[in-house]
């Protein structure tokens, strides 16, 4: 059950007075540069295929981490239920993905 | 405040129809499904029919395709799901001690939903054909090159529908098991039949969507000429088996994990003792539903993916067993010892027991890779899985459905009735399925309409018929018995079974509307078992008395579906000719999927913009005079 | 259980008003499940495309067909309007509703912005390269899989225009603040799905394509 007490209300609005754009703007700063950093590696060309392959597989999974994480709070507490199902939901994704990369084509 | 909003409330088919009242809703489930359930058996009387004998020609070639097609998908998302849903929603609000869902109106949008996917894929049979490729659809058989007519568009379009309706069910049972738990109530508190609602529910959310892009990807190929299982365009038919199963494993422990919940429950309430070895119970559930994540390519041995994969599946496969073999000796060790009481509902979770063992471990068998070469496509499969569905689930459902009706409907089903219902339909299943068997190890391939005489097959599949007839006379007594039960009068015994462990036997049969005068505090595993145990009559409330908040009725879940009814089949008809010009005009410009989307999203947009206040049911309206243990 | 509108006639409005009532509760949990199928109905539409992303037929192949800087357009705006909408939400925990309006709007219009790029793109392949969905089977992926995302961005904008209007009307209260803060969480998702589009469908199309 979540217990949300609302006489709490003041200690809550104390830890959020901190929260202010800051910190979502670094954030957004971060993502802007994981995606140039991706962009800009193809544009270029020239690099390893199988390092871009993996270059921009990383960038875009920090980049959701980023996402679900800061923006979606998935990193407060009380989201432990979120997780799970959001896990569960990128593992069968996952399942689906190894499934059609390797057992398809023969 | 209270006294602010009064609400309209509706009399007869209006109170059907904008109900948002779990109870209703687990009702409109339960006749819908048994509508379907019958329409599924008699088909499954049909198909026995033809293959009575050898060259029959009961029904053609293709009458028998579109027999075997409609009755495993009528029984399988029309049927038994519904079932399951109604069983849950009767059940699972009671039994956390919760007023009511978190989602009502999505409760009552999920049913009408998967109501409408369901009437729109039978309205297949009077629209030029019902779907002739087989439950599982495969392509190419269900591409439009050898699927002529609109059966597999009934069927894509009829299912997306249907399986939306699931899917909103399966987030509102899982959302109310989060959050709507009375206090007291934690997780490893919750009864056995909740618990395997919560996972059923999360299986039904990780398995559909993929499901919906199955079919989606299937109705583009068929309606908008697209290319994903197009060879010659570059596409893979693998890839719908890979689709197709990734949900379709999952769904067959999405099926058989809430008969599990209710033969906990029944073998616990009359053995007269407490499960035996719960948390192992809770992991075992858990454990399948997650390993049954990871099996689906078994049904795909014999299309080449080659050793590797091949051993992978048959090892994970066979895996399943591990927890399914704690929870069938949990339930032997909950007896043992017990003061066992074989009423109806005990009979069938007592005859689940061995029959369901028998399915399993006929699938571990078919688990095994190259054994499996030899078993693919003929009557040996048939026969595992209607051991594991039929001898599983439905004898399940028919436990649930006897323990629970008193709750549901406030009358009992007869005892006596209840158990020739039970021996007719369970030794009909046995003559039916057991034979099938051996006629799949001798050779006899399914989906065959029919079979030349002499090869060994033909008393076999007479013995199959016999027994498929006793299992319909089994069912027909079952109905008979109902319509009995609704001769009493209303209002048996809160704690009818006298046994009663769980919350919801701690409340008046059937259940007030808001179910809980108070809500109750909860001190433990079988929560109401434990007060009386503590020698208190009811349970100690959590609150004291007060005004109770209840949603609105609300007829937009319906119109919504309406919505989705007619865009559905105004997209399956945009290519077809009917000879009228503005019939043509109508459905090839998309105008009729606009007009059906648009019922749909203004009713959404309805929903938004005019907030629900709902309305309240004051203490002196409350009538009930407690509860006796 | 606490009514949303005993909450209102209380007057204060809570500091998180998303989560202050139960009903609230509910649905950004019910929302979390939802997006939890979402991502295995996207997954399903990402294995699709992966597994045809060579299978072109006689149509042209990702490298051959796309164009990087209208598909950096788009990211940028993407992810530029999920910060709006991060600030969105920082003005409701706020209280002030007019600044979460404005951050709304402005996370349509880009929204907006995007969607008509991408009709542009669909449109540019169509009419100039007569390349449609029935072209191969590669084709067909590529336009179920980015058409799904533009569907869902569609679905978004109308959503958030309507949110805009109810808080203009309604007010910010303990009813409308849970539907605001879901309808956030819906666009940071399609801005997470997009993140995966454009490095798996474009990016890596014309890496390995």
């Amino acid at each position: 059950m979540t217990n949300h007490d609302l006489n709490d209300g003041s200690a809550v609005k104390h830890r959020h007075r901190h929260e202010g754009p800051q910190k979502h703007v670094i954030a957004f700063i971060f993502s802007i540069i994981l995606t140039l950093i991706a962009f800009a590696t193809v544009a270029a060309g020239g690099v390893n295929t199988a390092f871009t392959v993996l270059l921009l597989l990383v960038m875009a999974v920090l980049q959701v981490l980023v996402q679900l994480g800061y923006w979606m709070h998935l990193k407060d507490k009380g989201h432990m239920m979120p997780i799970v199902f959001m896990a569960g939901g990128f593992f069968v994704a996952g399942l689906a993905i190894i499934a059609a990369l390797y057992w398809m084509w023969w | 405040m209270a006294h602010a909003h009064s609400v309209k409330r509706h009399k007869g088919l209006m109170d059907w129809l904008t109900t948002v009242d779990h109870k209703k809703i687990a009702i409109l489930y339960l006749i819908a499904g048994g509508l379907f359930f019958g329409i599924g058996g008699i088909e499954a009387l049909l198909i026995r029919v033809q293959l009575a004998k050898p060259m029959n020609d009961f029904v053609t070639a293709q009458q028998f395709n579109e027999l075997i097609t409609m009755h495993g998908t009528t029984m399988i998302f029309l049927g038994v799901m519904p079932v399951i849903f109604a069983l849950m929603n009767a059940v699972v609000p009671l039994q956390i001690g919760a007023r009511d869902v978190a989602f009502p109106f999505l409760n009552s949008l999920g049913f009408w939903t998967f109501l409408f996917g369901g009437l729109l894929l039978n309205l297949s049979w009077v629209m030029g054909g019902a779907p002739d490729a087989g439950w599982t659809s495969y392509t190419p058989l269900s591409s439009t090159t050898y699927s002529l007519t609109h059966g597999v568009d009934f069927y894509t379009i009829g299912l997306q529908i249907a399986g939306l309706g699931t899917l909103i069910g399966g987030i509102n049972f899982l959302a109310t098991i989060i959050t709507m738990r009375a206090p007291g109530m934690s997780f490893m508190r919750m009864p056995m039949f909740t618990w395997t609602s919560f996972v059923t529910s999360a299986m039904i959310l990780f398995a559909f969507p993929a499901v919906t892009v199955g079919l989606v990807l299937l109705s583009f190929d068929r309606i908008l000429g697209a290319n994903f299982f197009n060879v010659e365009a570059g596409g893979n038919p693998v890839l719908w088996q890979h689709i197709f199963w990734i949900f379709g494993h999952p769904e067959v422990y999405i099926l058989i994990l809430p008969a599990f919940g209710v033969i906990s429950e029944v073998v616990s309430t009359f053995s007269r003792k407490r499960l035996f070895g719960y948390s192992s119970m809770v992991f075992a559930t858990i454990l399948i539903a997650f390993l049954g994540f990871m099996v689906w390519a078994h049904h795909m041995f014999t299309t080449g993916m080659g050793p590797v994969a091949n051993a992978l599946f048959s090892i994970a496969t066979m895996l399943i067993a591990v927890p399914t073999g704690i929870k069938i000796f949990n339930w032997l060790f909950t007896m043992w010892g017990g003061q066992i009481r074989f009423t109806t509902a005990n009979l069938f979770a007592a005859g689940f027991i061995p029959t369901f063992v028998m399915g399993g471990v006929t699938g571990v068998m078919l688990a095994s890779a190259p054994a499996d070469y030899q078993y693919h496509d003929t009557y040996f499969v048939v026969a595992h899985f209607h051991y594991v569905i039929v001898g599983g689930l439905v004898l399940g459902l028919f436990a649930g459905l006897h323990y629970w009706w008193p709750k549901m409907f406030g009358r009992v089903l007869n005892e006596g009735l209840g158990k020739v219902e039970f021996w007719t339909f369970i030794i009909g299943f046995h003559l039916t399925f057991f034979v099938q068997h051996f006629l799949g190890l001798i050779g006899m391939q399914r989906r065959v309409f029919t079979y030349l005489p002499n090869q060994g097959f033909d008393l076999m599949n007479l013995i199959s018929t016999i027994g498929a007839f006793l299992m319909g006379v089994g069912v027909i007594i079952f109905l008979v018995n109902v319509a009995i039960s609704f001769k009493q009068p209303k209002g048996v015994a809160g704690d009818v079974w006298e046994d009663g462990r769980t919350l919801e036997w701690a409340i008046p049969s059937p259940p007030p509307e808001y179910n809980f005068k108070q809500t109750p505090l909860v001190r433990g595993i079988d929560a109401f078992w434990k007060e009386k145990m503590a020698g208190n009559t009811e349970m100690t409330p959590a609150e004291p008395v007060g005004p109770i908040h209840m949603p609105s009725p609300t007829i937009l879940p319906f119109v919504m579906s309406v919505g989705l009814f007619i865009a559905g089949l105004g997209f399956m008809f945009t290519s077809d000719d009917f000879g009228n010009s503005l019939l043509n005009f109508l459905f090839s410009n998309y105008i009729i999927t606009g007009i059906g989307l648009a019922i749909t999203f203004g009713s959404m947009l309805l929903r938004s913009l005019y907030d629900d206040h709902g309305w309240h049911i004051e203490p002196e309206e409350m009538n009930d005079k407690g509860v006796k243990a | 259980m606490t009514t949303p509108h005993a909450q209102q006639a209380s007057g204060a409005l809570p500091h998180e008003p998303e989560k202050a009532t139960l009903e609230g509760r509910n649905k950004v949990l019910g929302f979390w499940l939802f997006l939890g199928g979402e991502a295995v109905l996207f997954g399903t539409l990402f294995a699709t495309f992966l597994t045809l992303r060579n299978q072109v037929a006689d149509g042209p192949s990702a490298s051959e067909l796309f164009s990087l800087p209208i598909t950096a357009a788009a990211t940028f705006i993407l992810l530029i309007s999920s910060l709006t909408s991060v600030f969105a939400i920082q003005a409701m925990h706020r209280g002030n509703r007019t600044s979460l309006a404005r951050w709304l709007g402005i996370t349509v219009v880009l929204g907006l912005a995007f969607l008509v790029l991408e009709i542009y793109e669909f449109t540019e392949y169509i009419v100039h390269d007569d390349y449609g969905m029935t072209t191969s089977a590669f084709s067909s992926a590529f336009y179920t899989l980015v058409g799904f995302h533009g569907a869902h961005v569609l679905f978004g904008i109308l959503w958030i225009s309507i949110l805009i209007g109810q808080l203009f009307k309604k007010g910010l209260t303990v009813v409308t603040a849970p539907k605001v803060y879901v309808s956030a969480m819906y666009w940071h998702f399609i801005d997470v799905v997009w993140v995966f589009i454009f490095t798996v469908v474009y990016l890596l199309g014309k890496v390995v394509g």
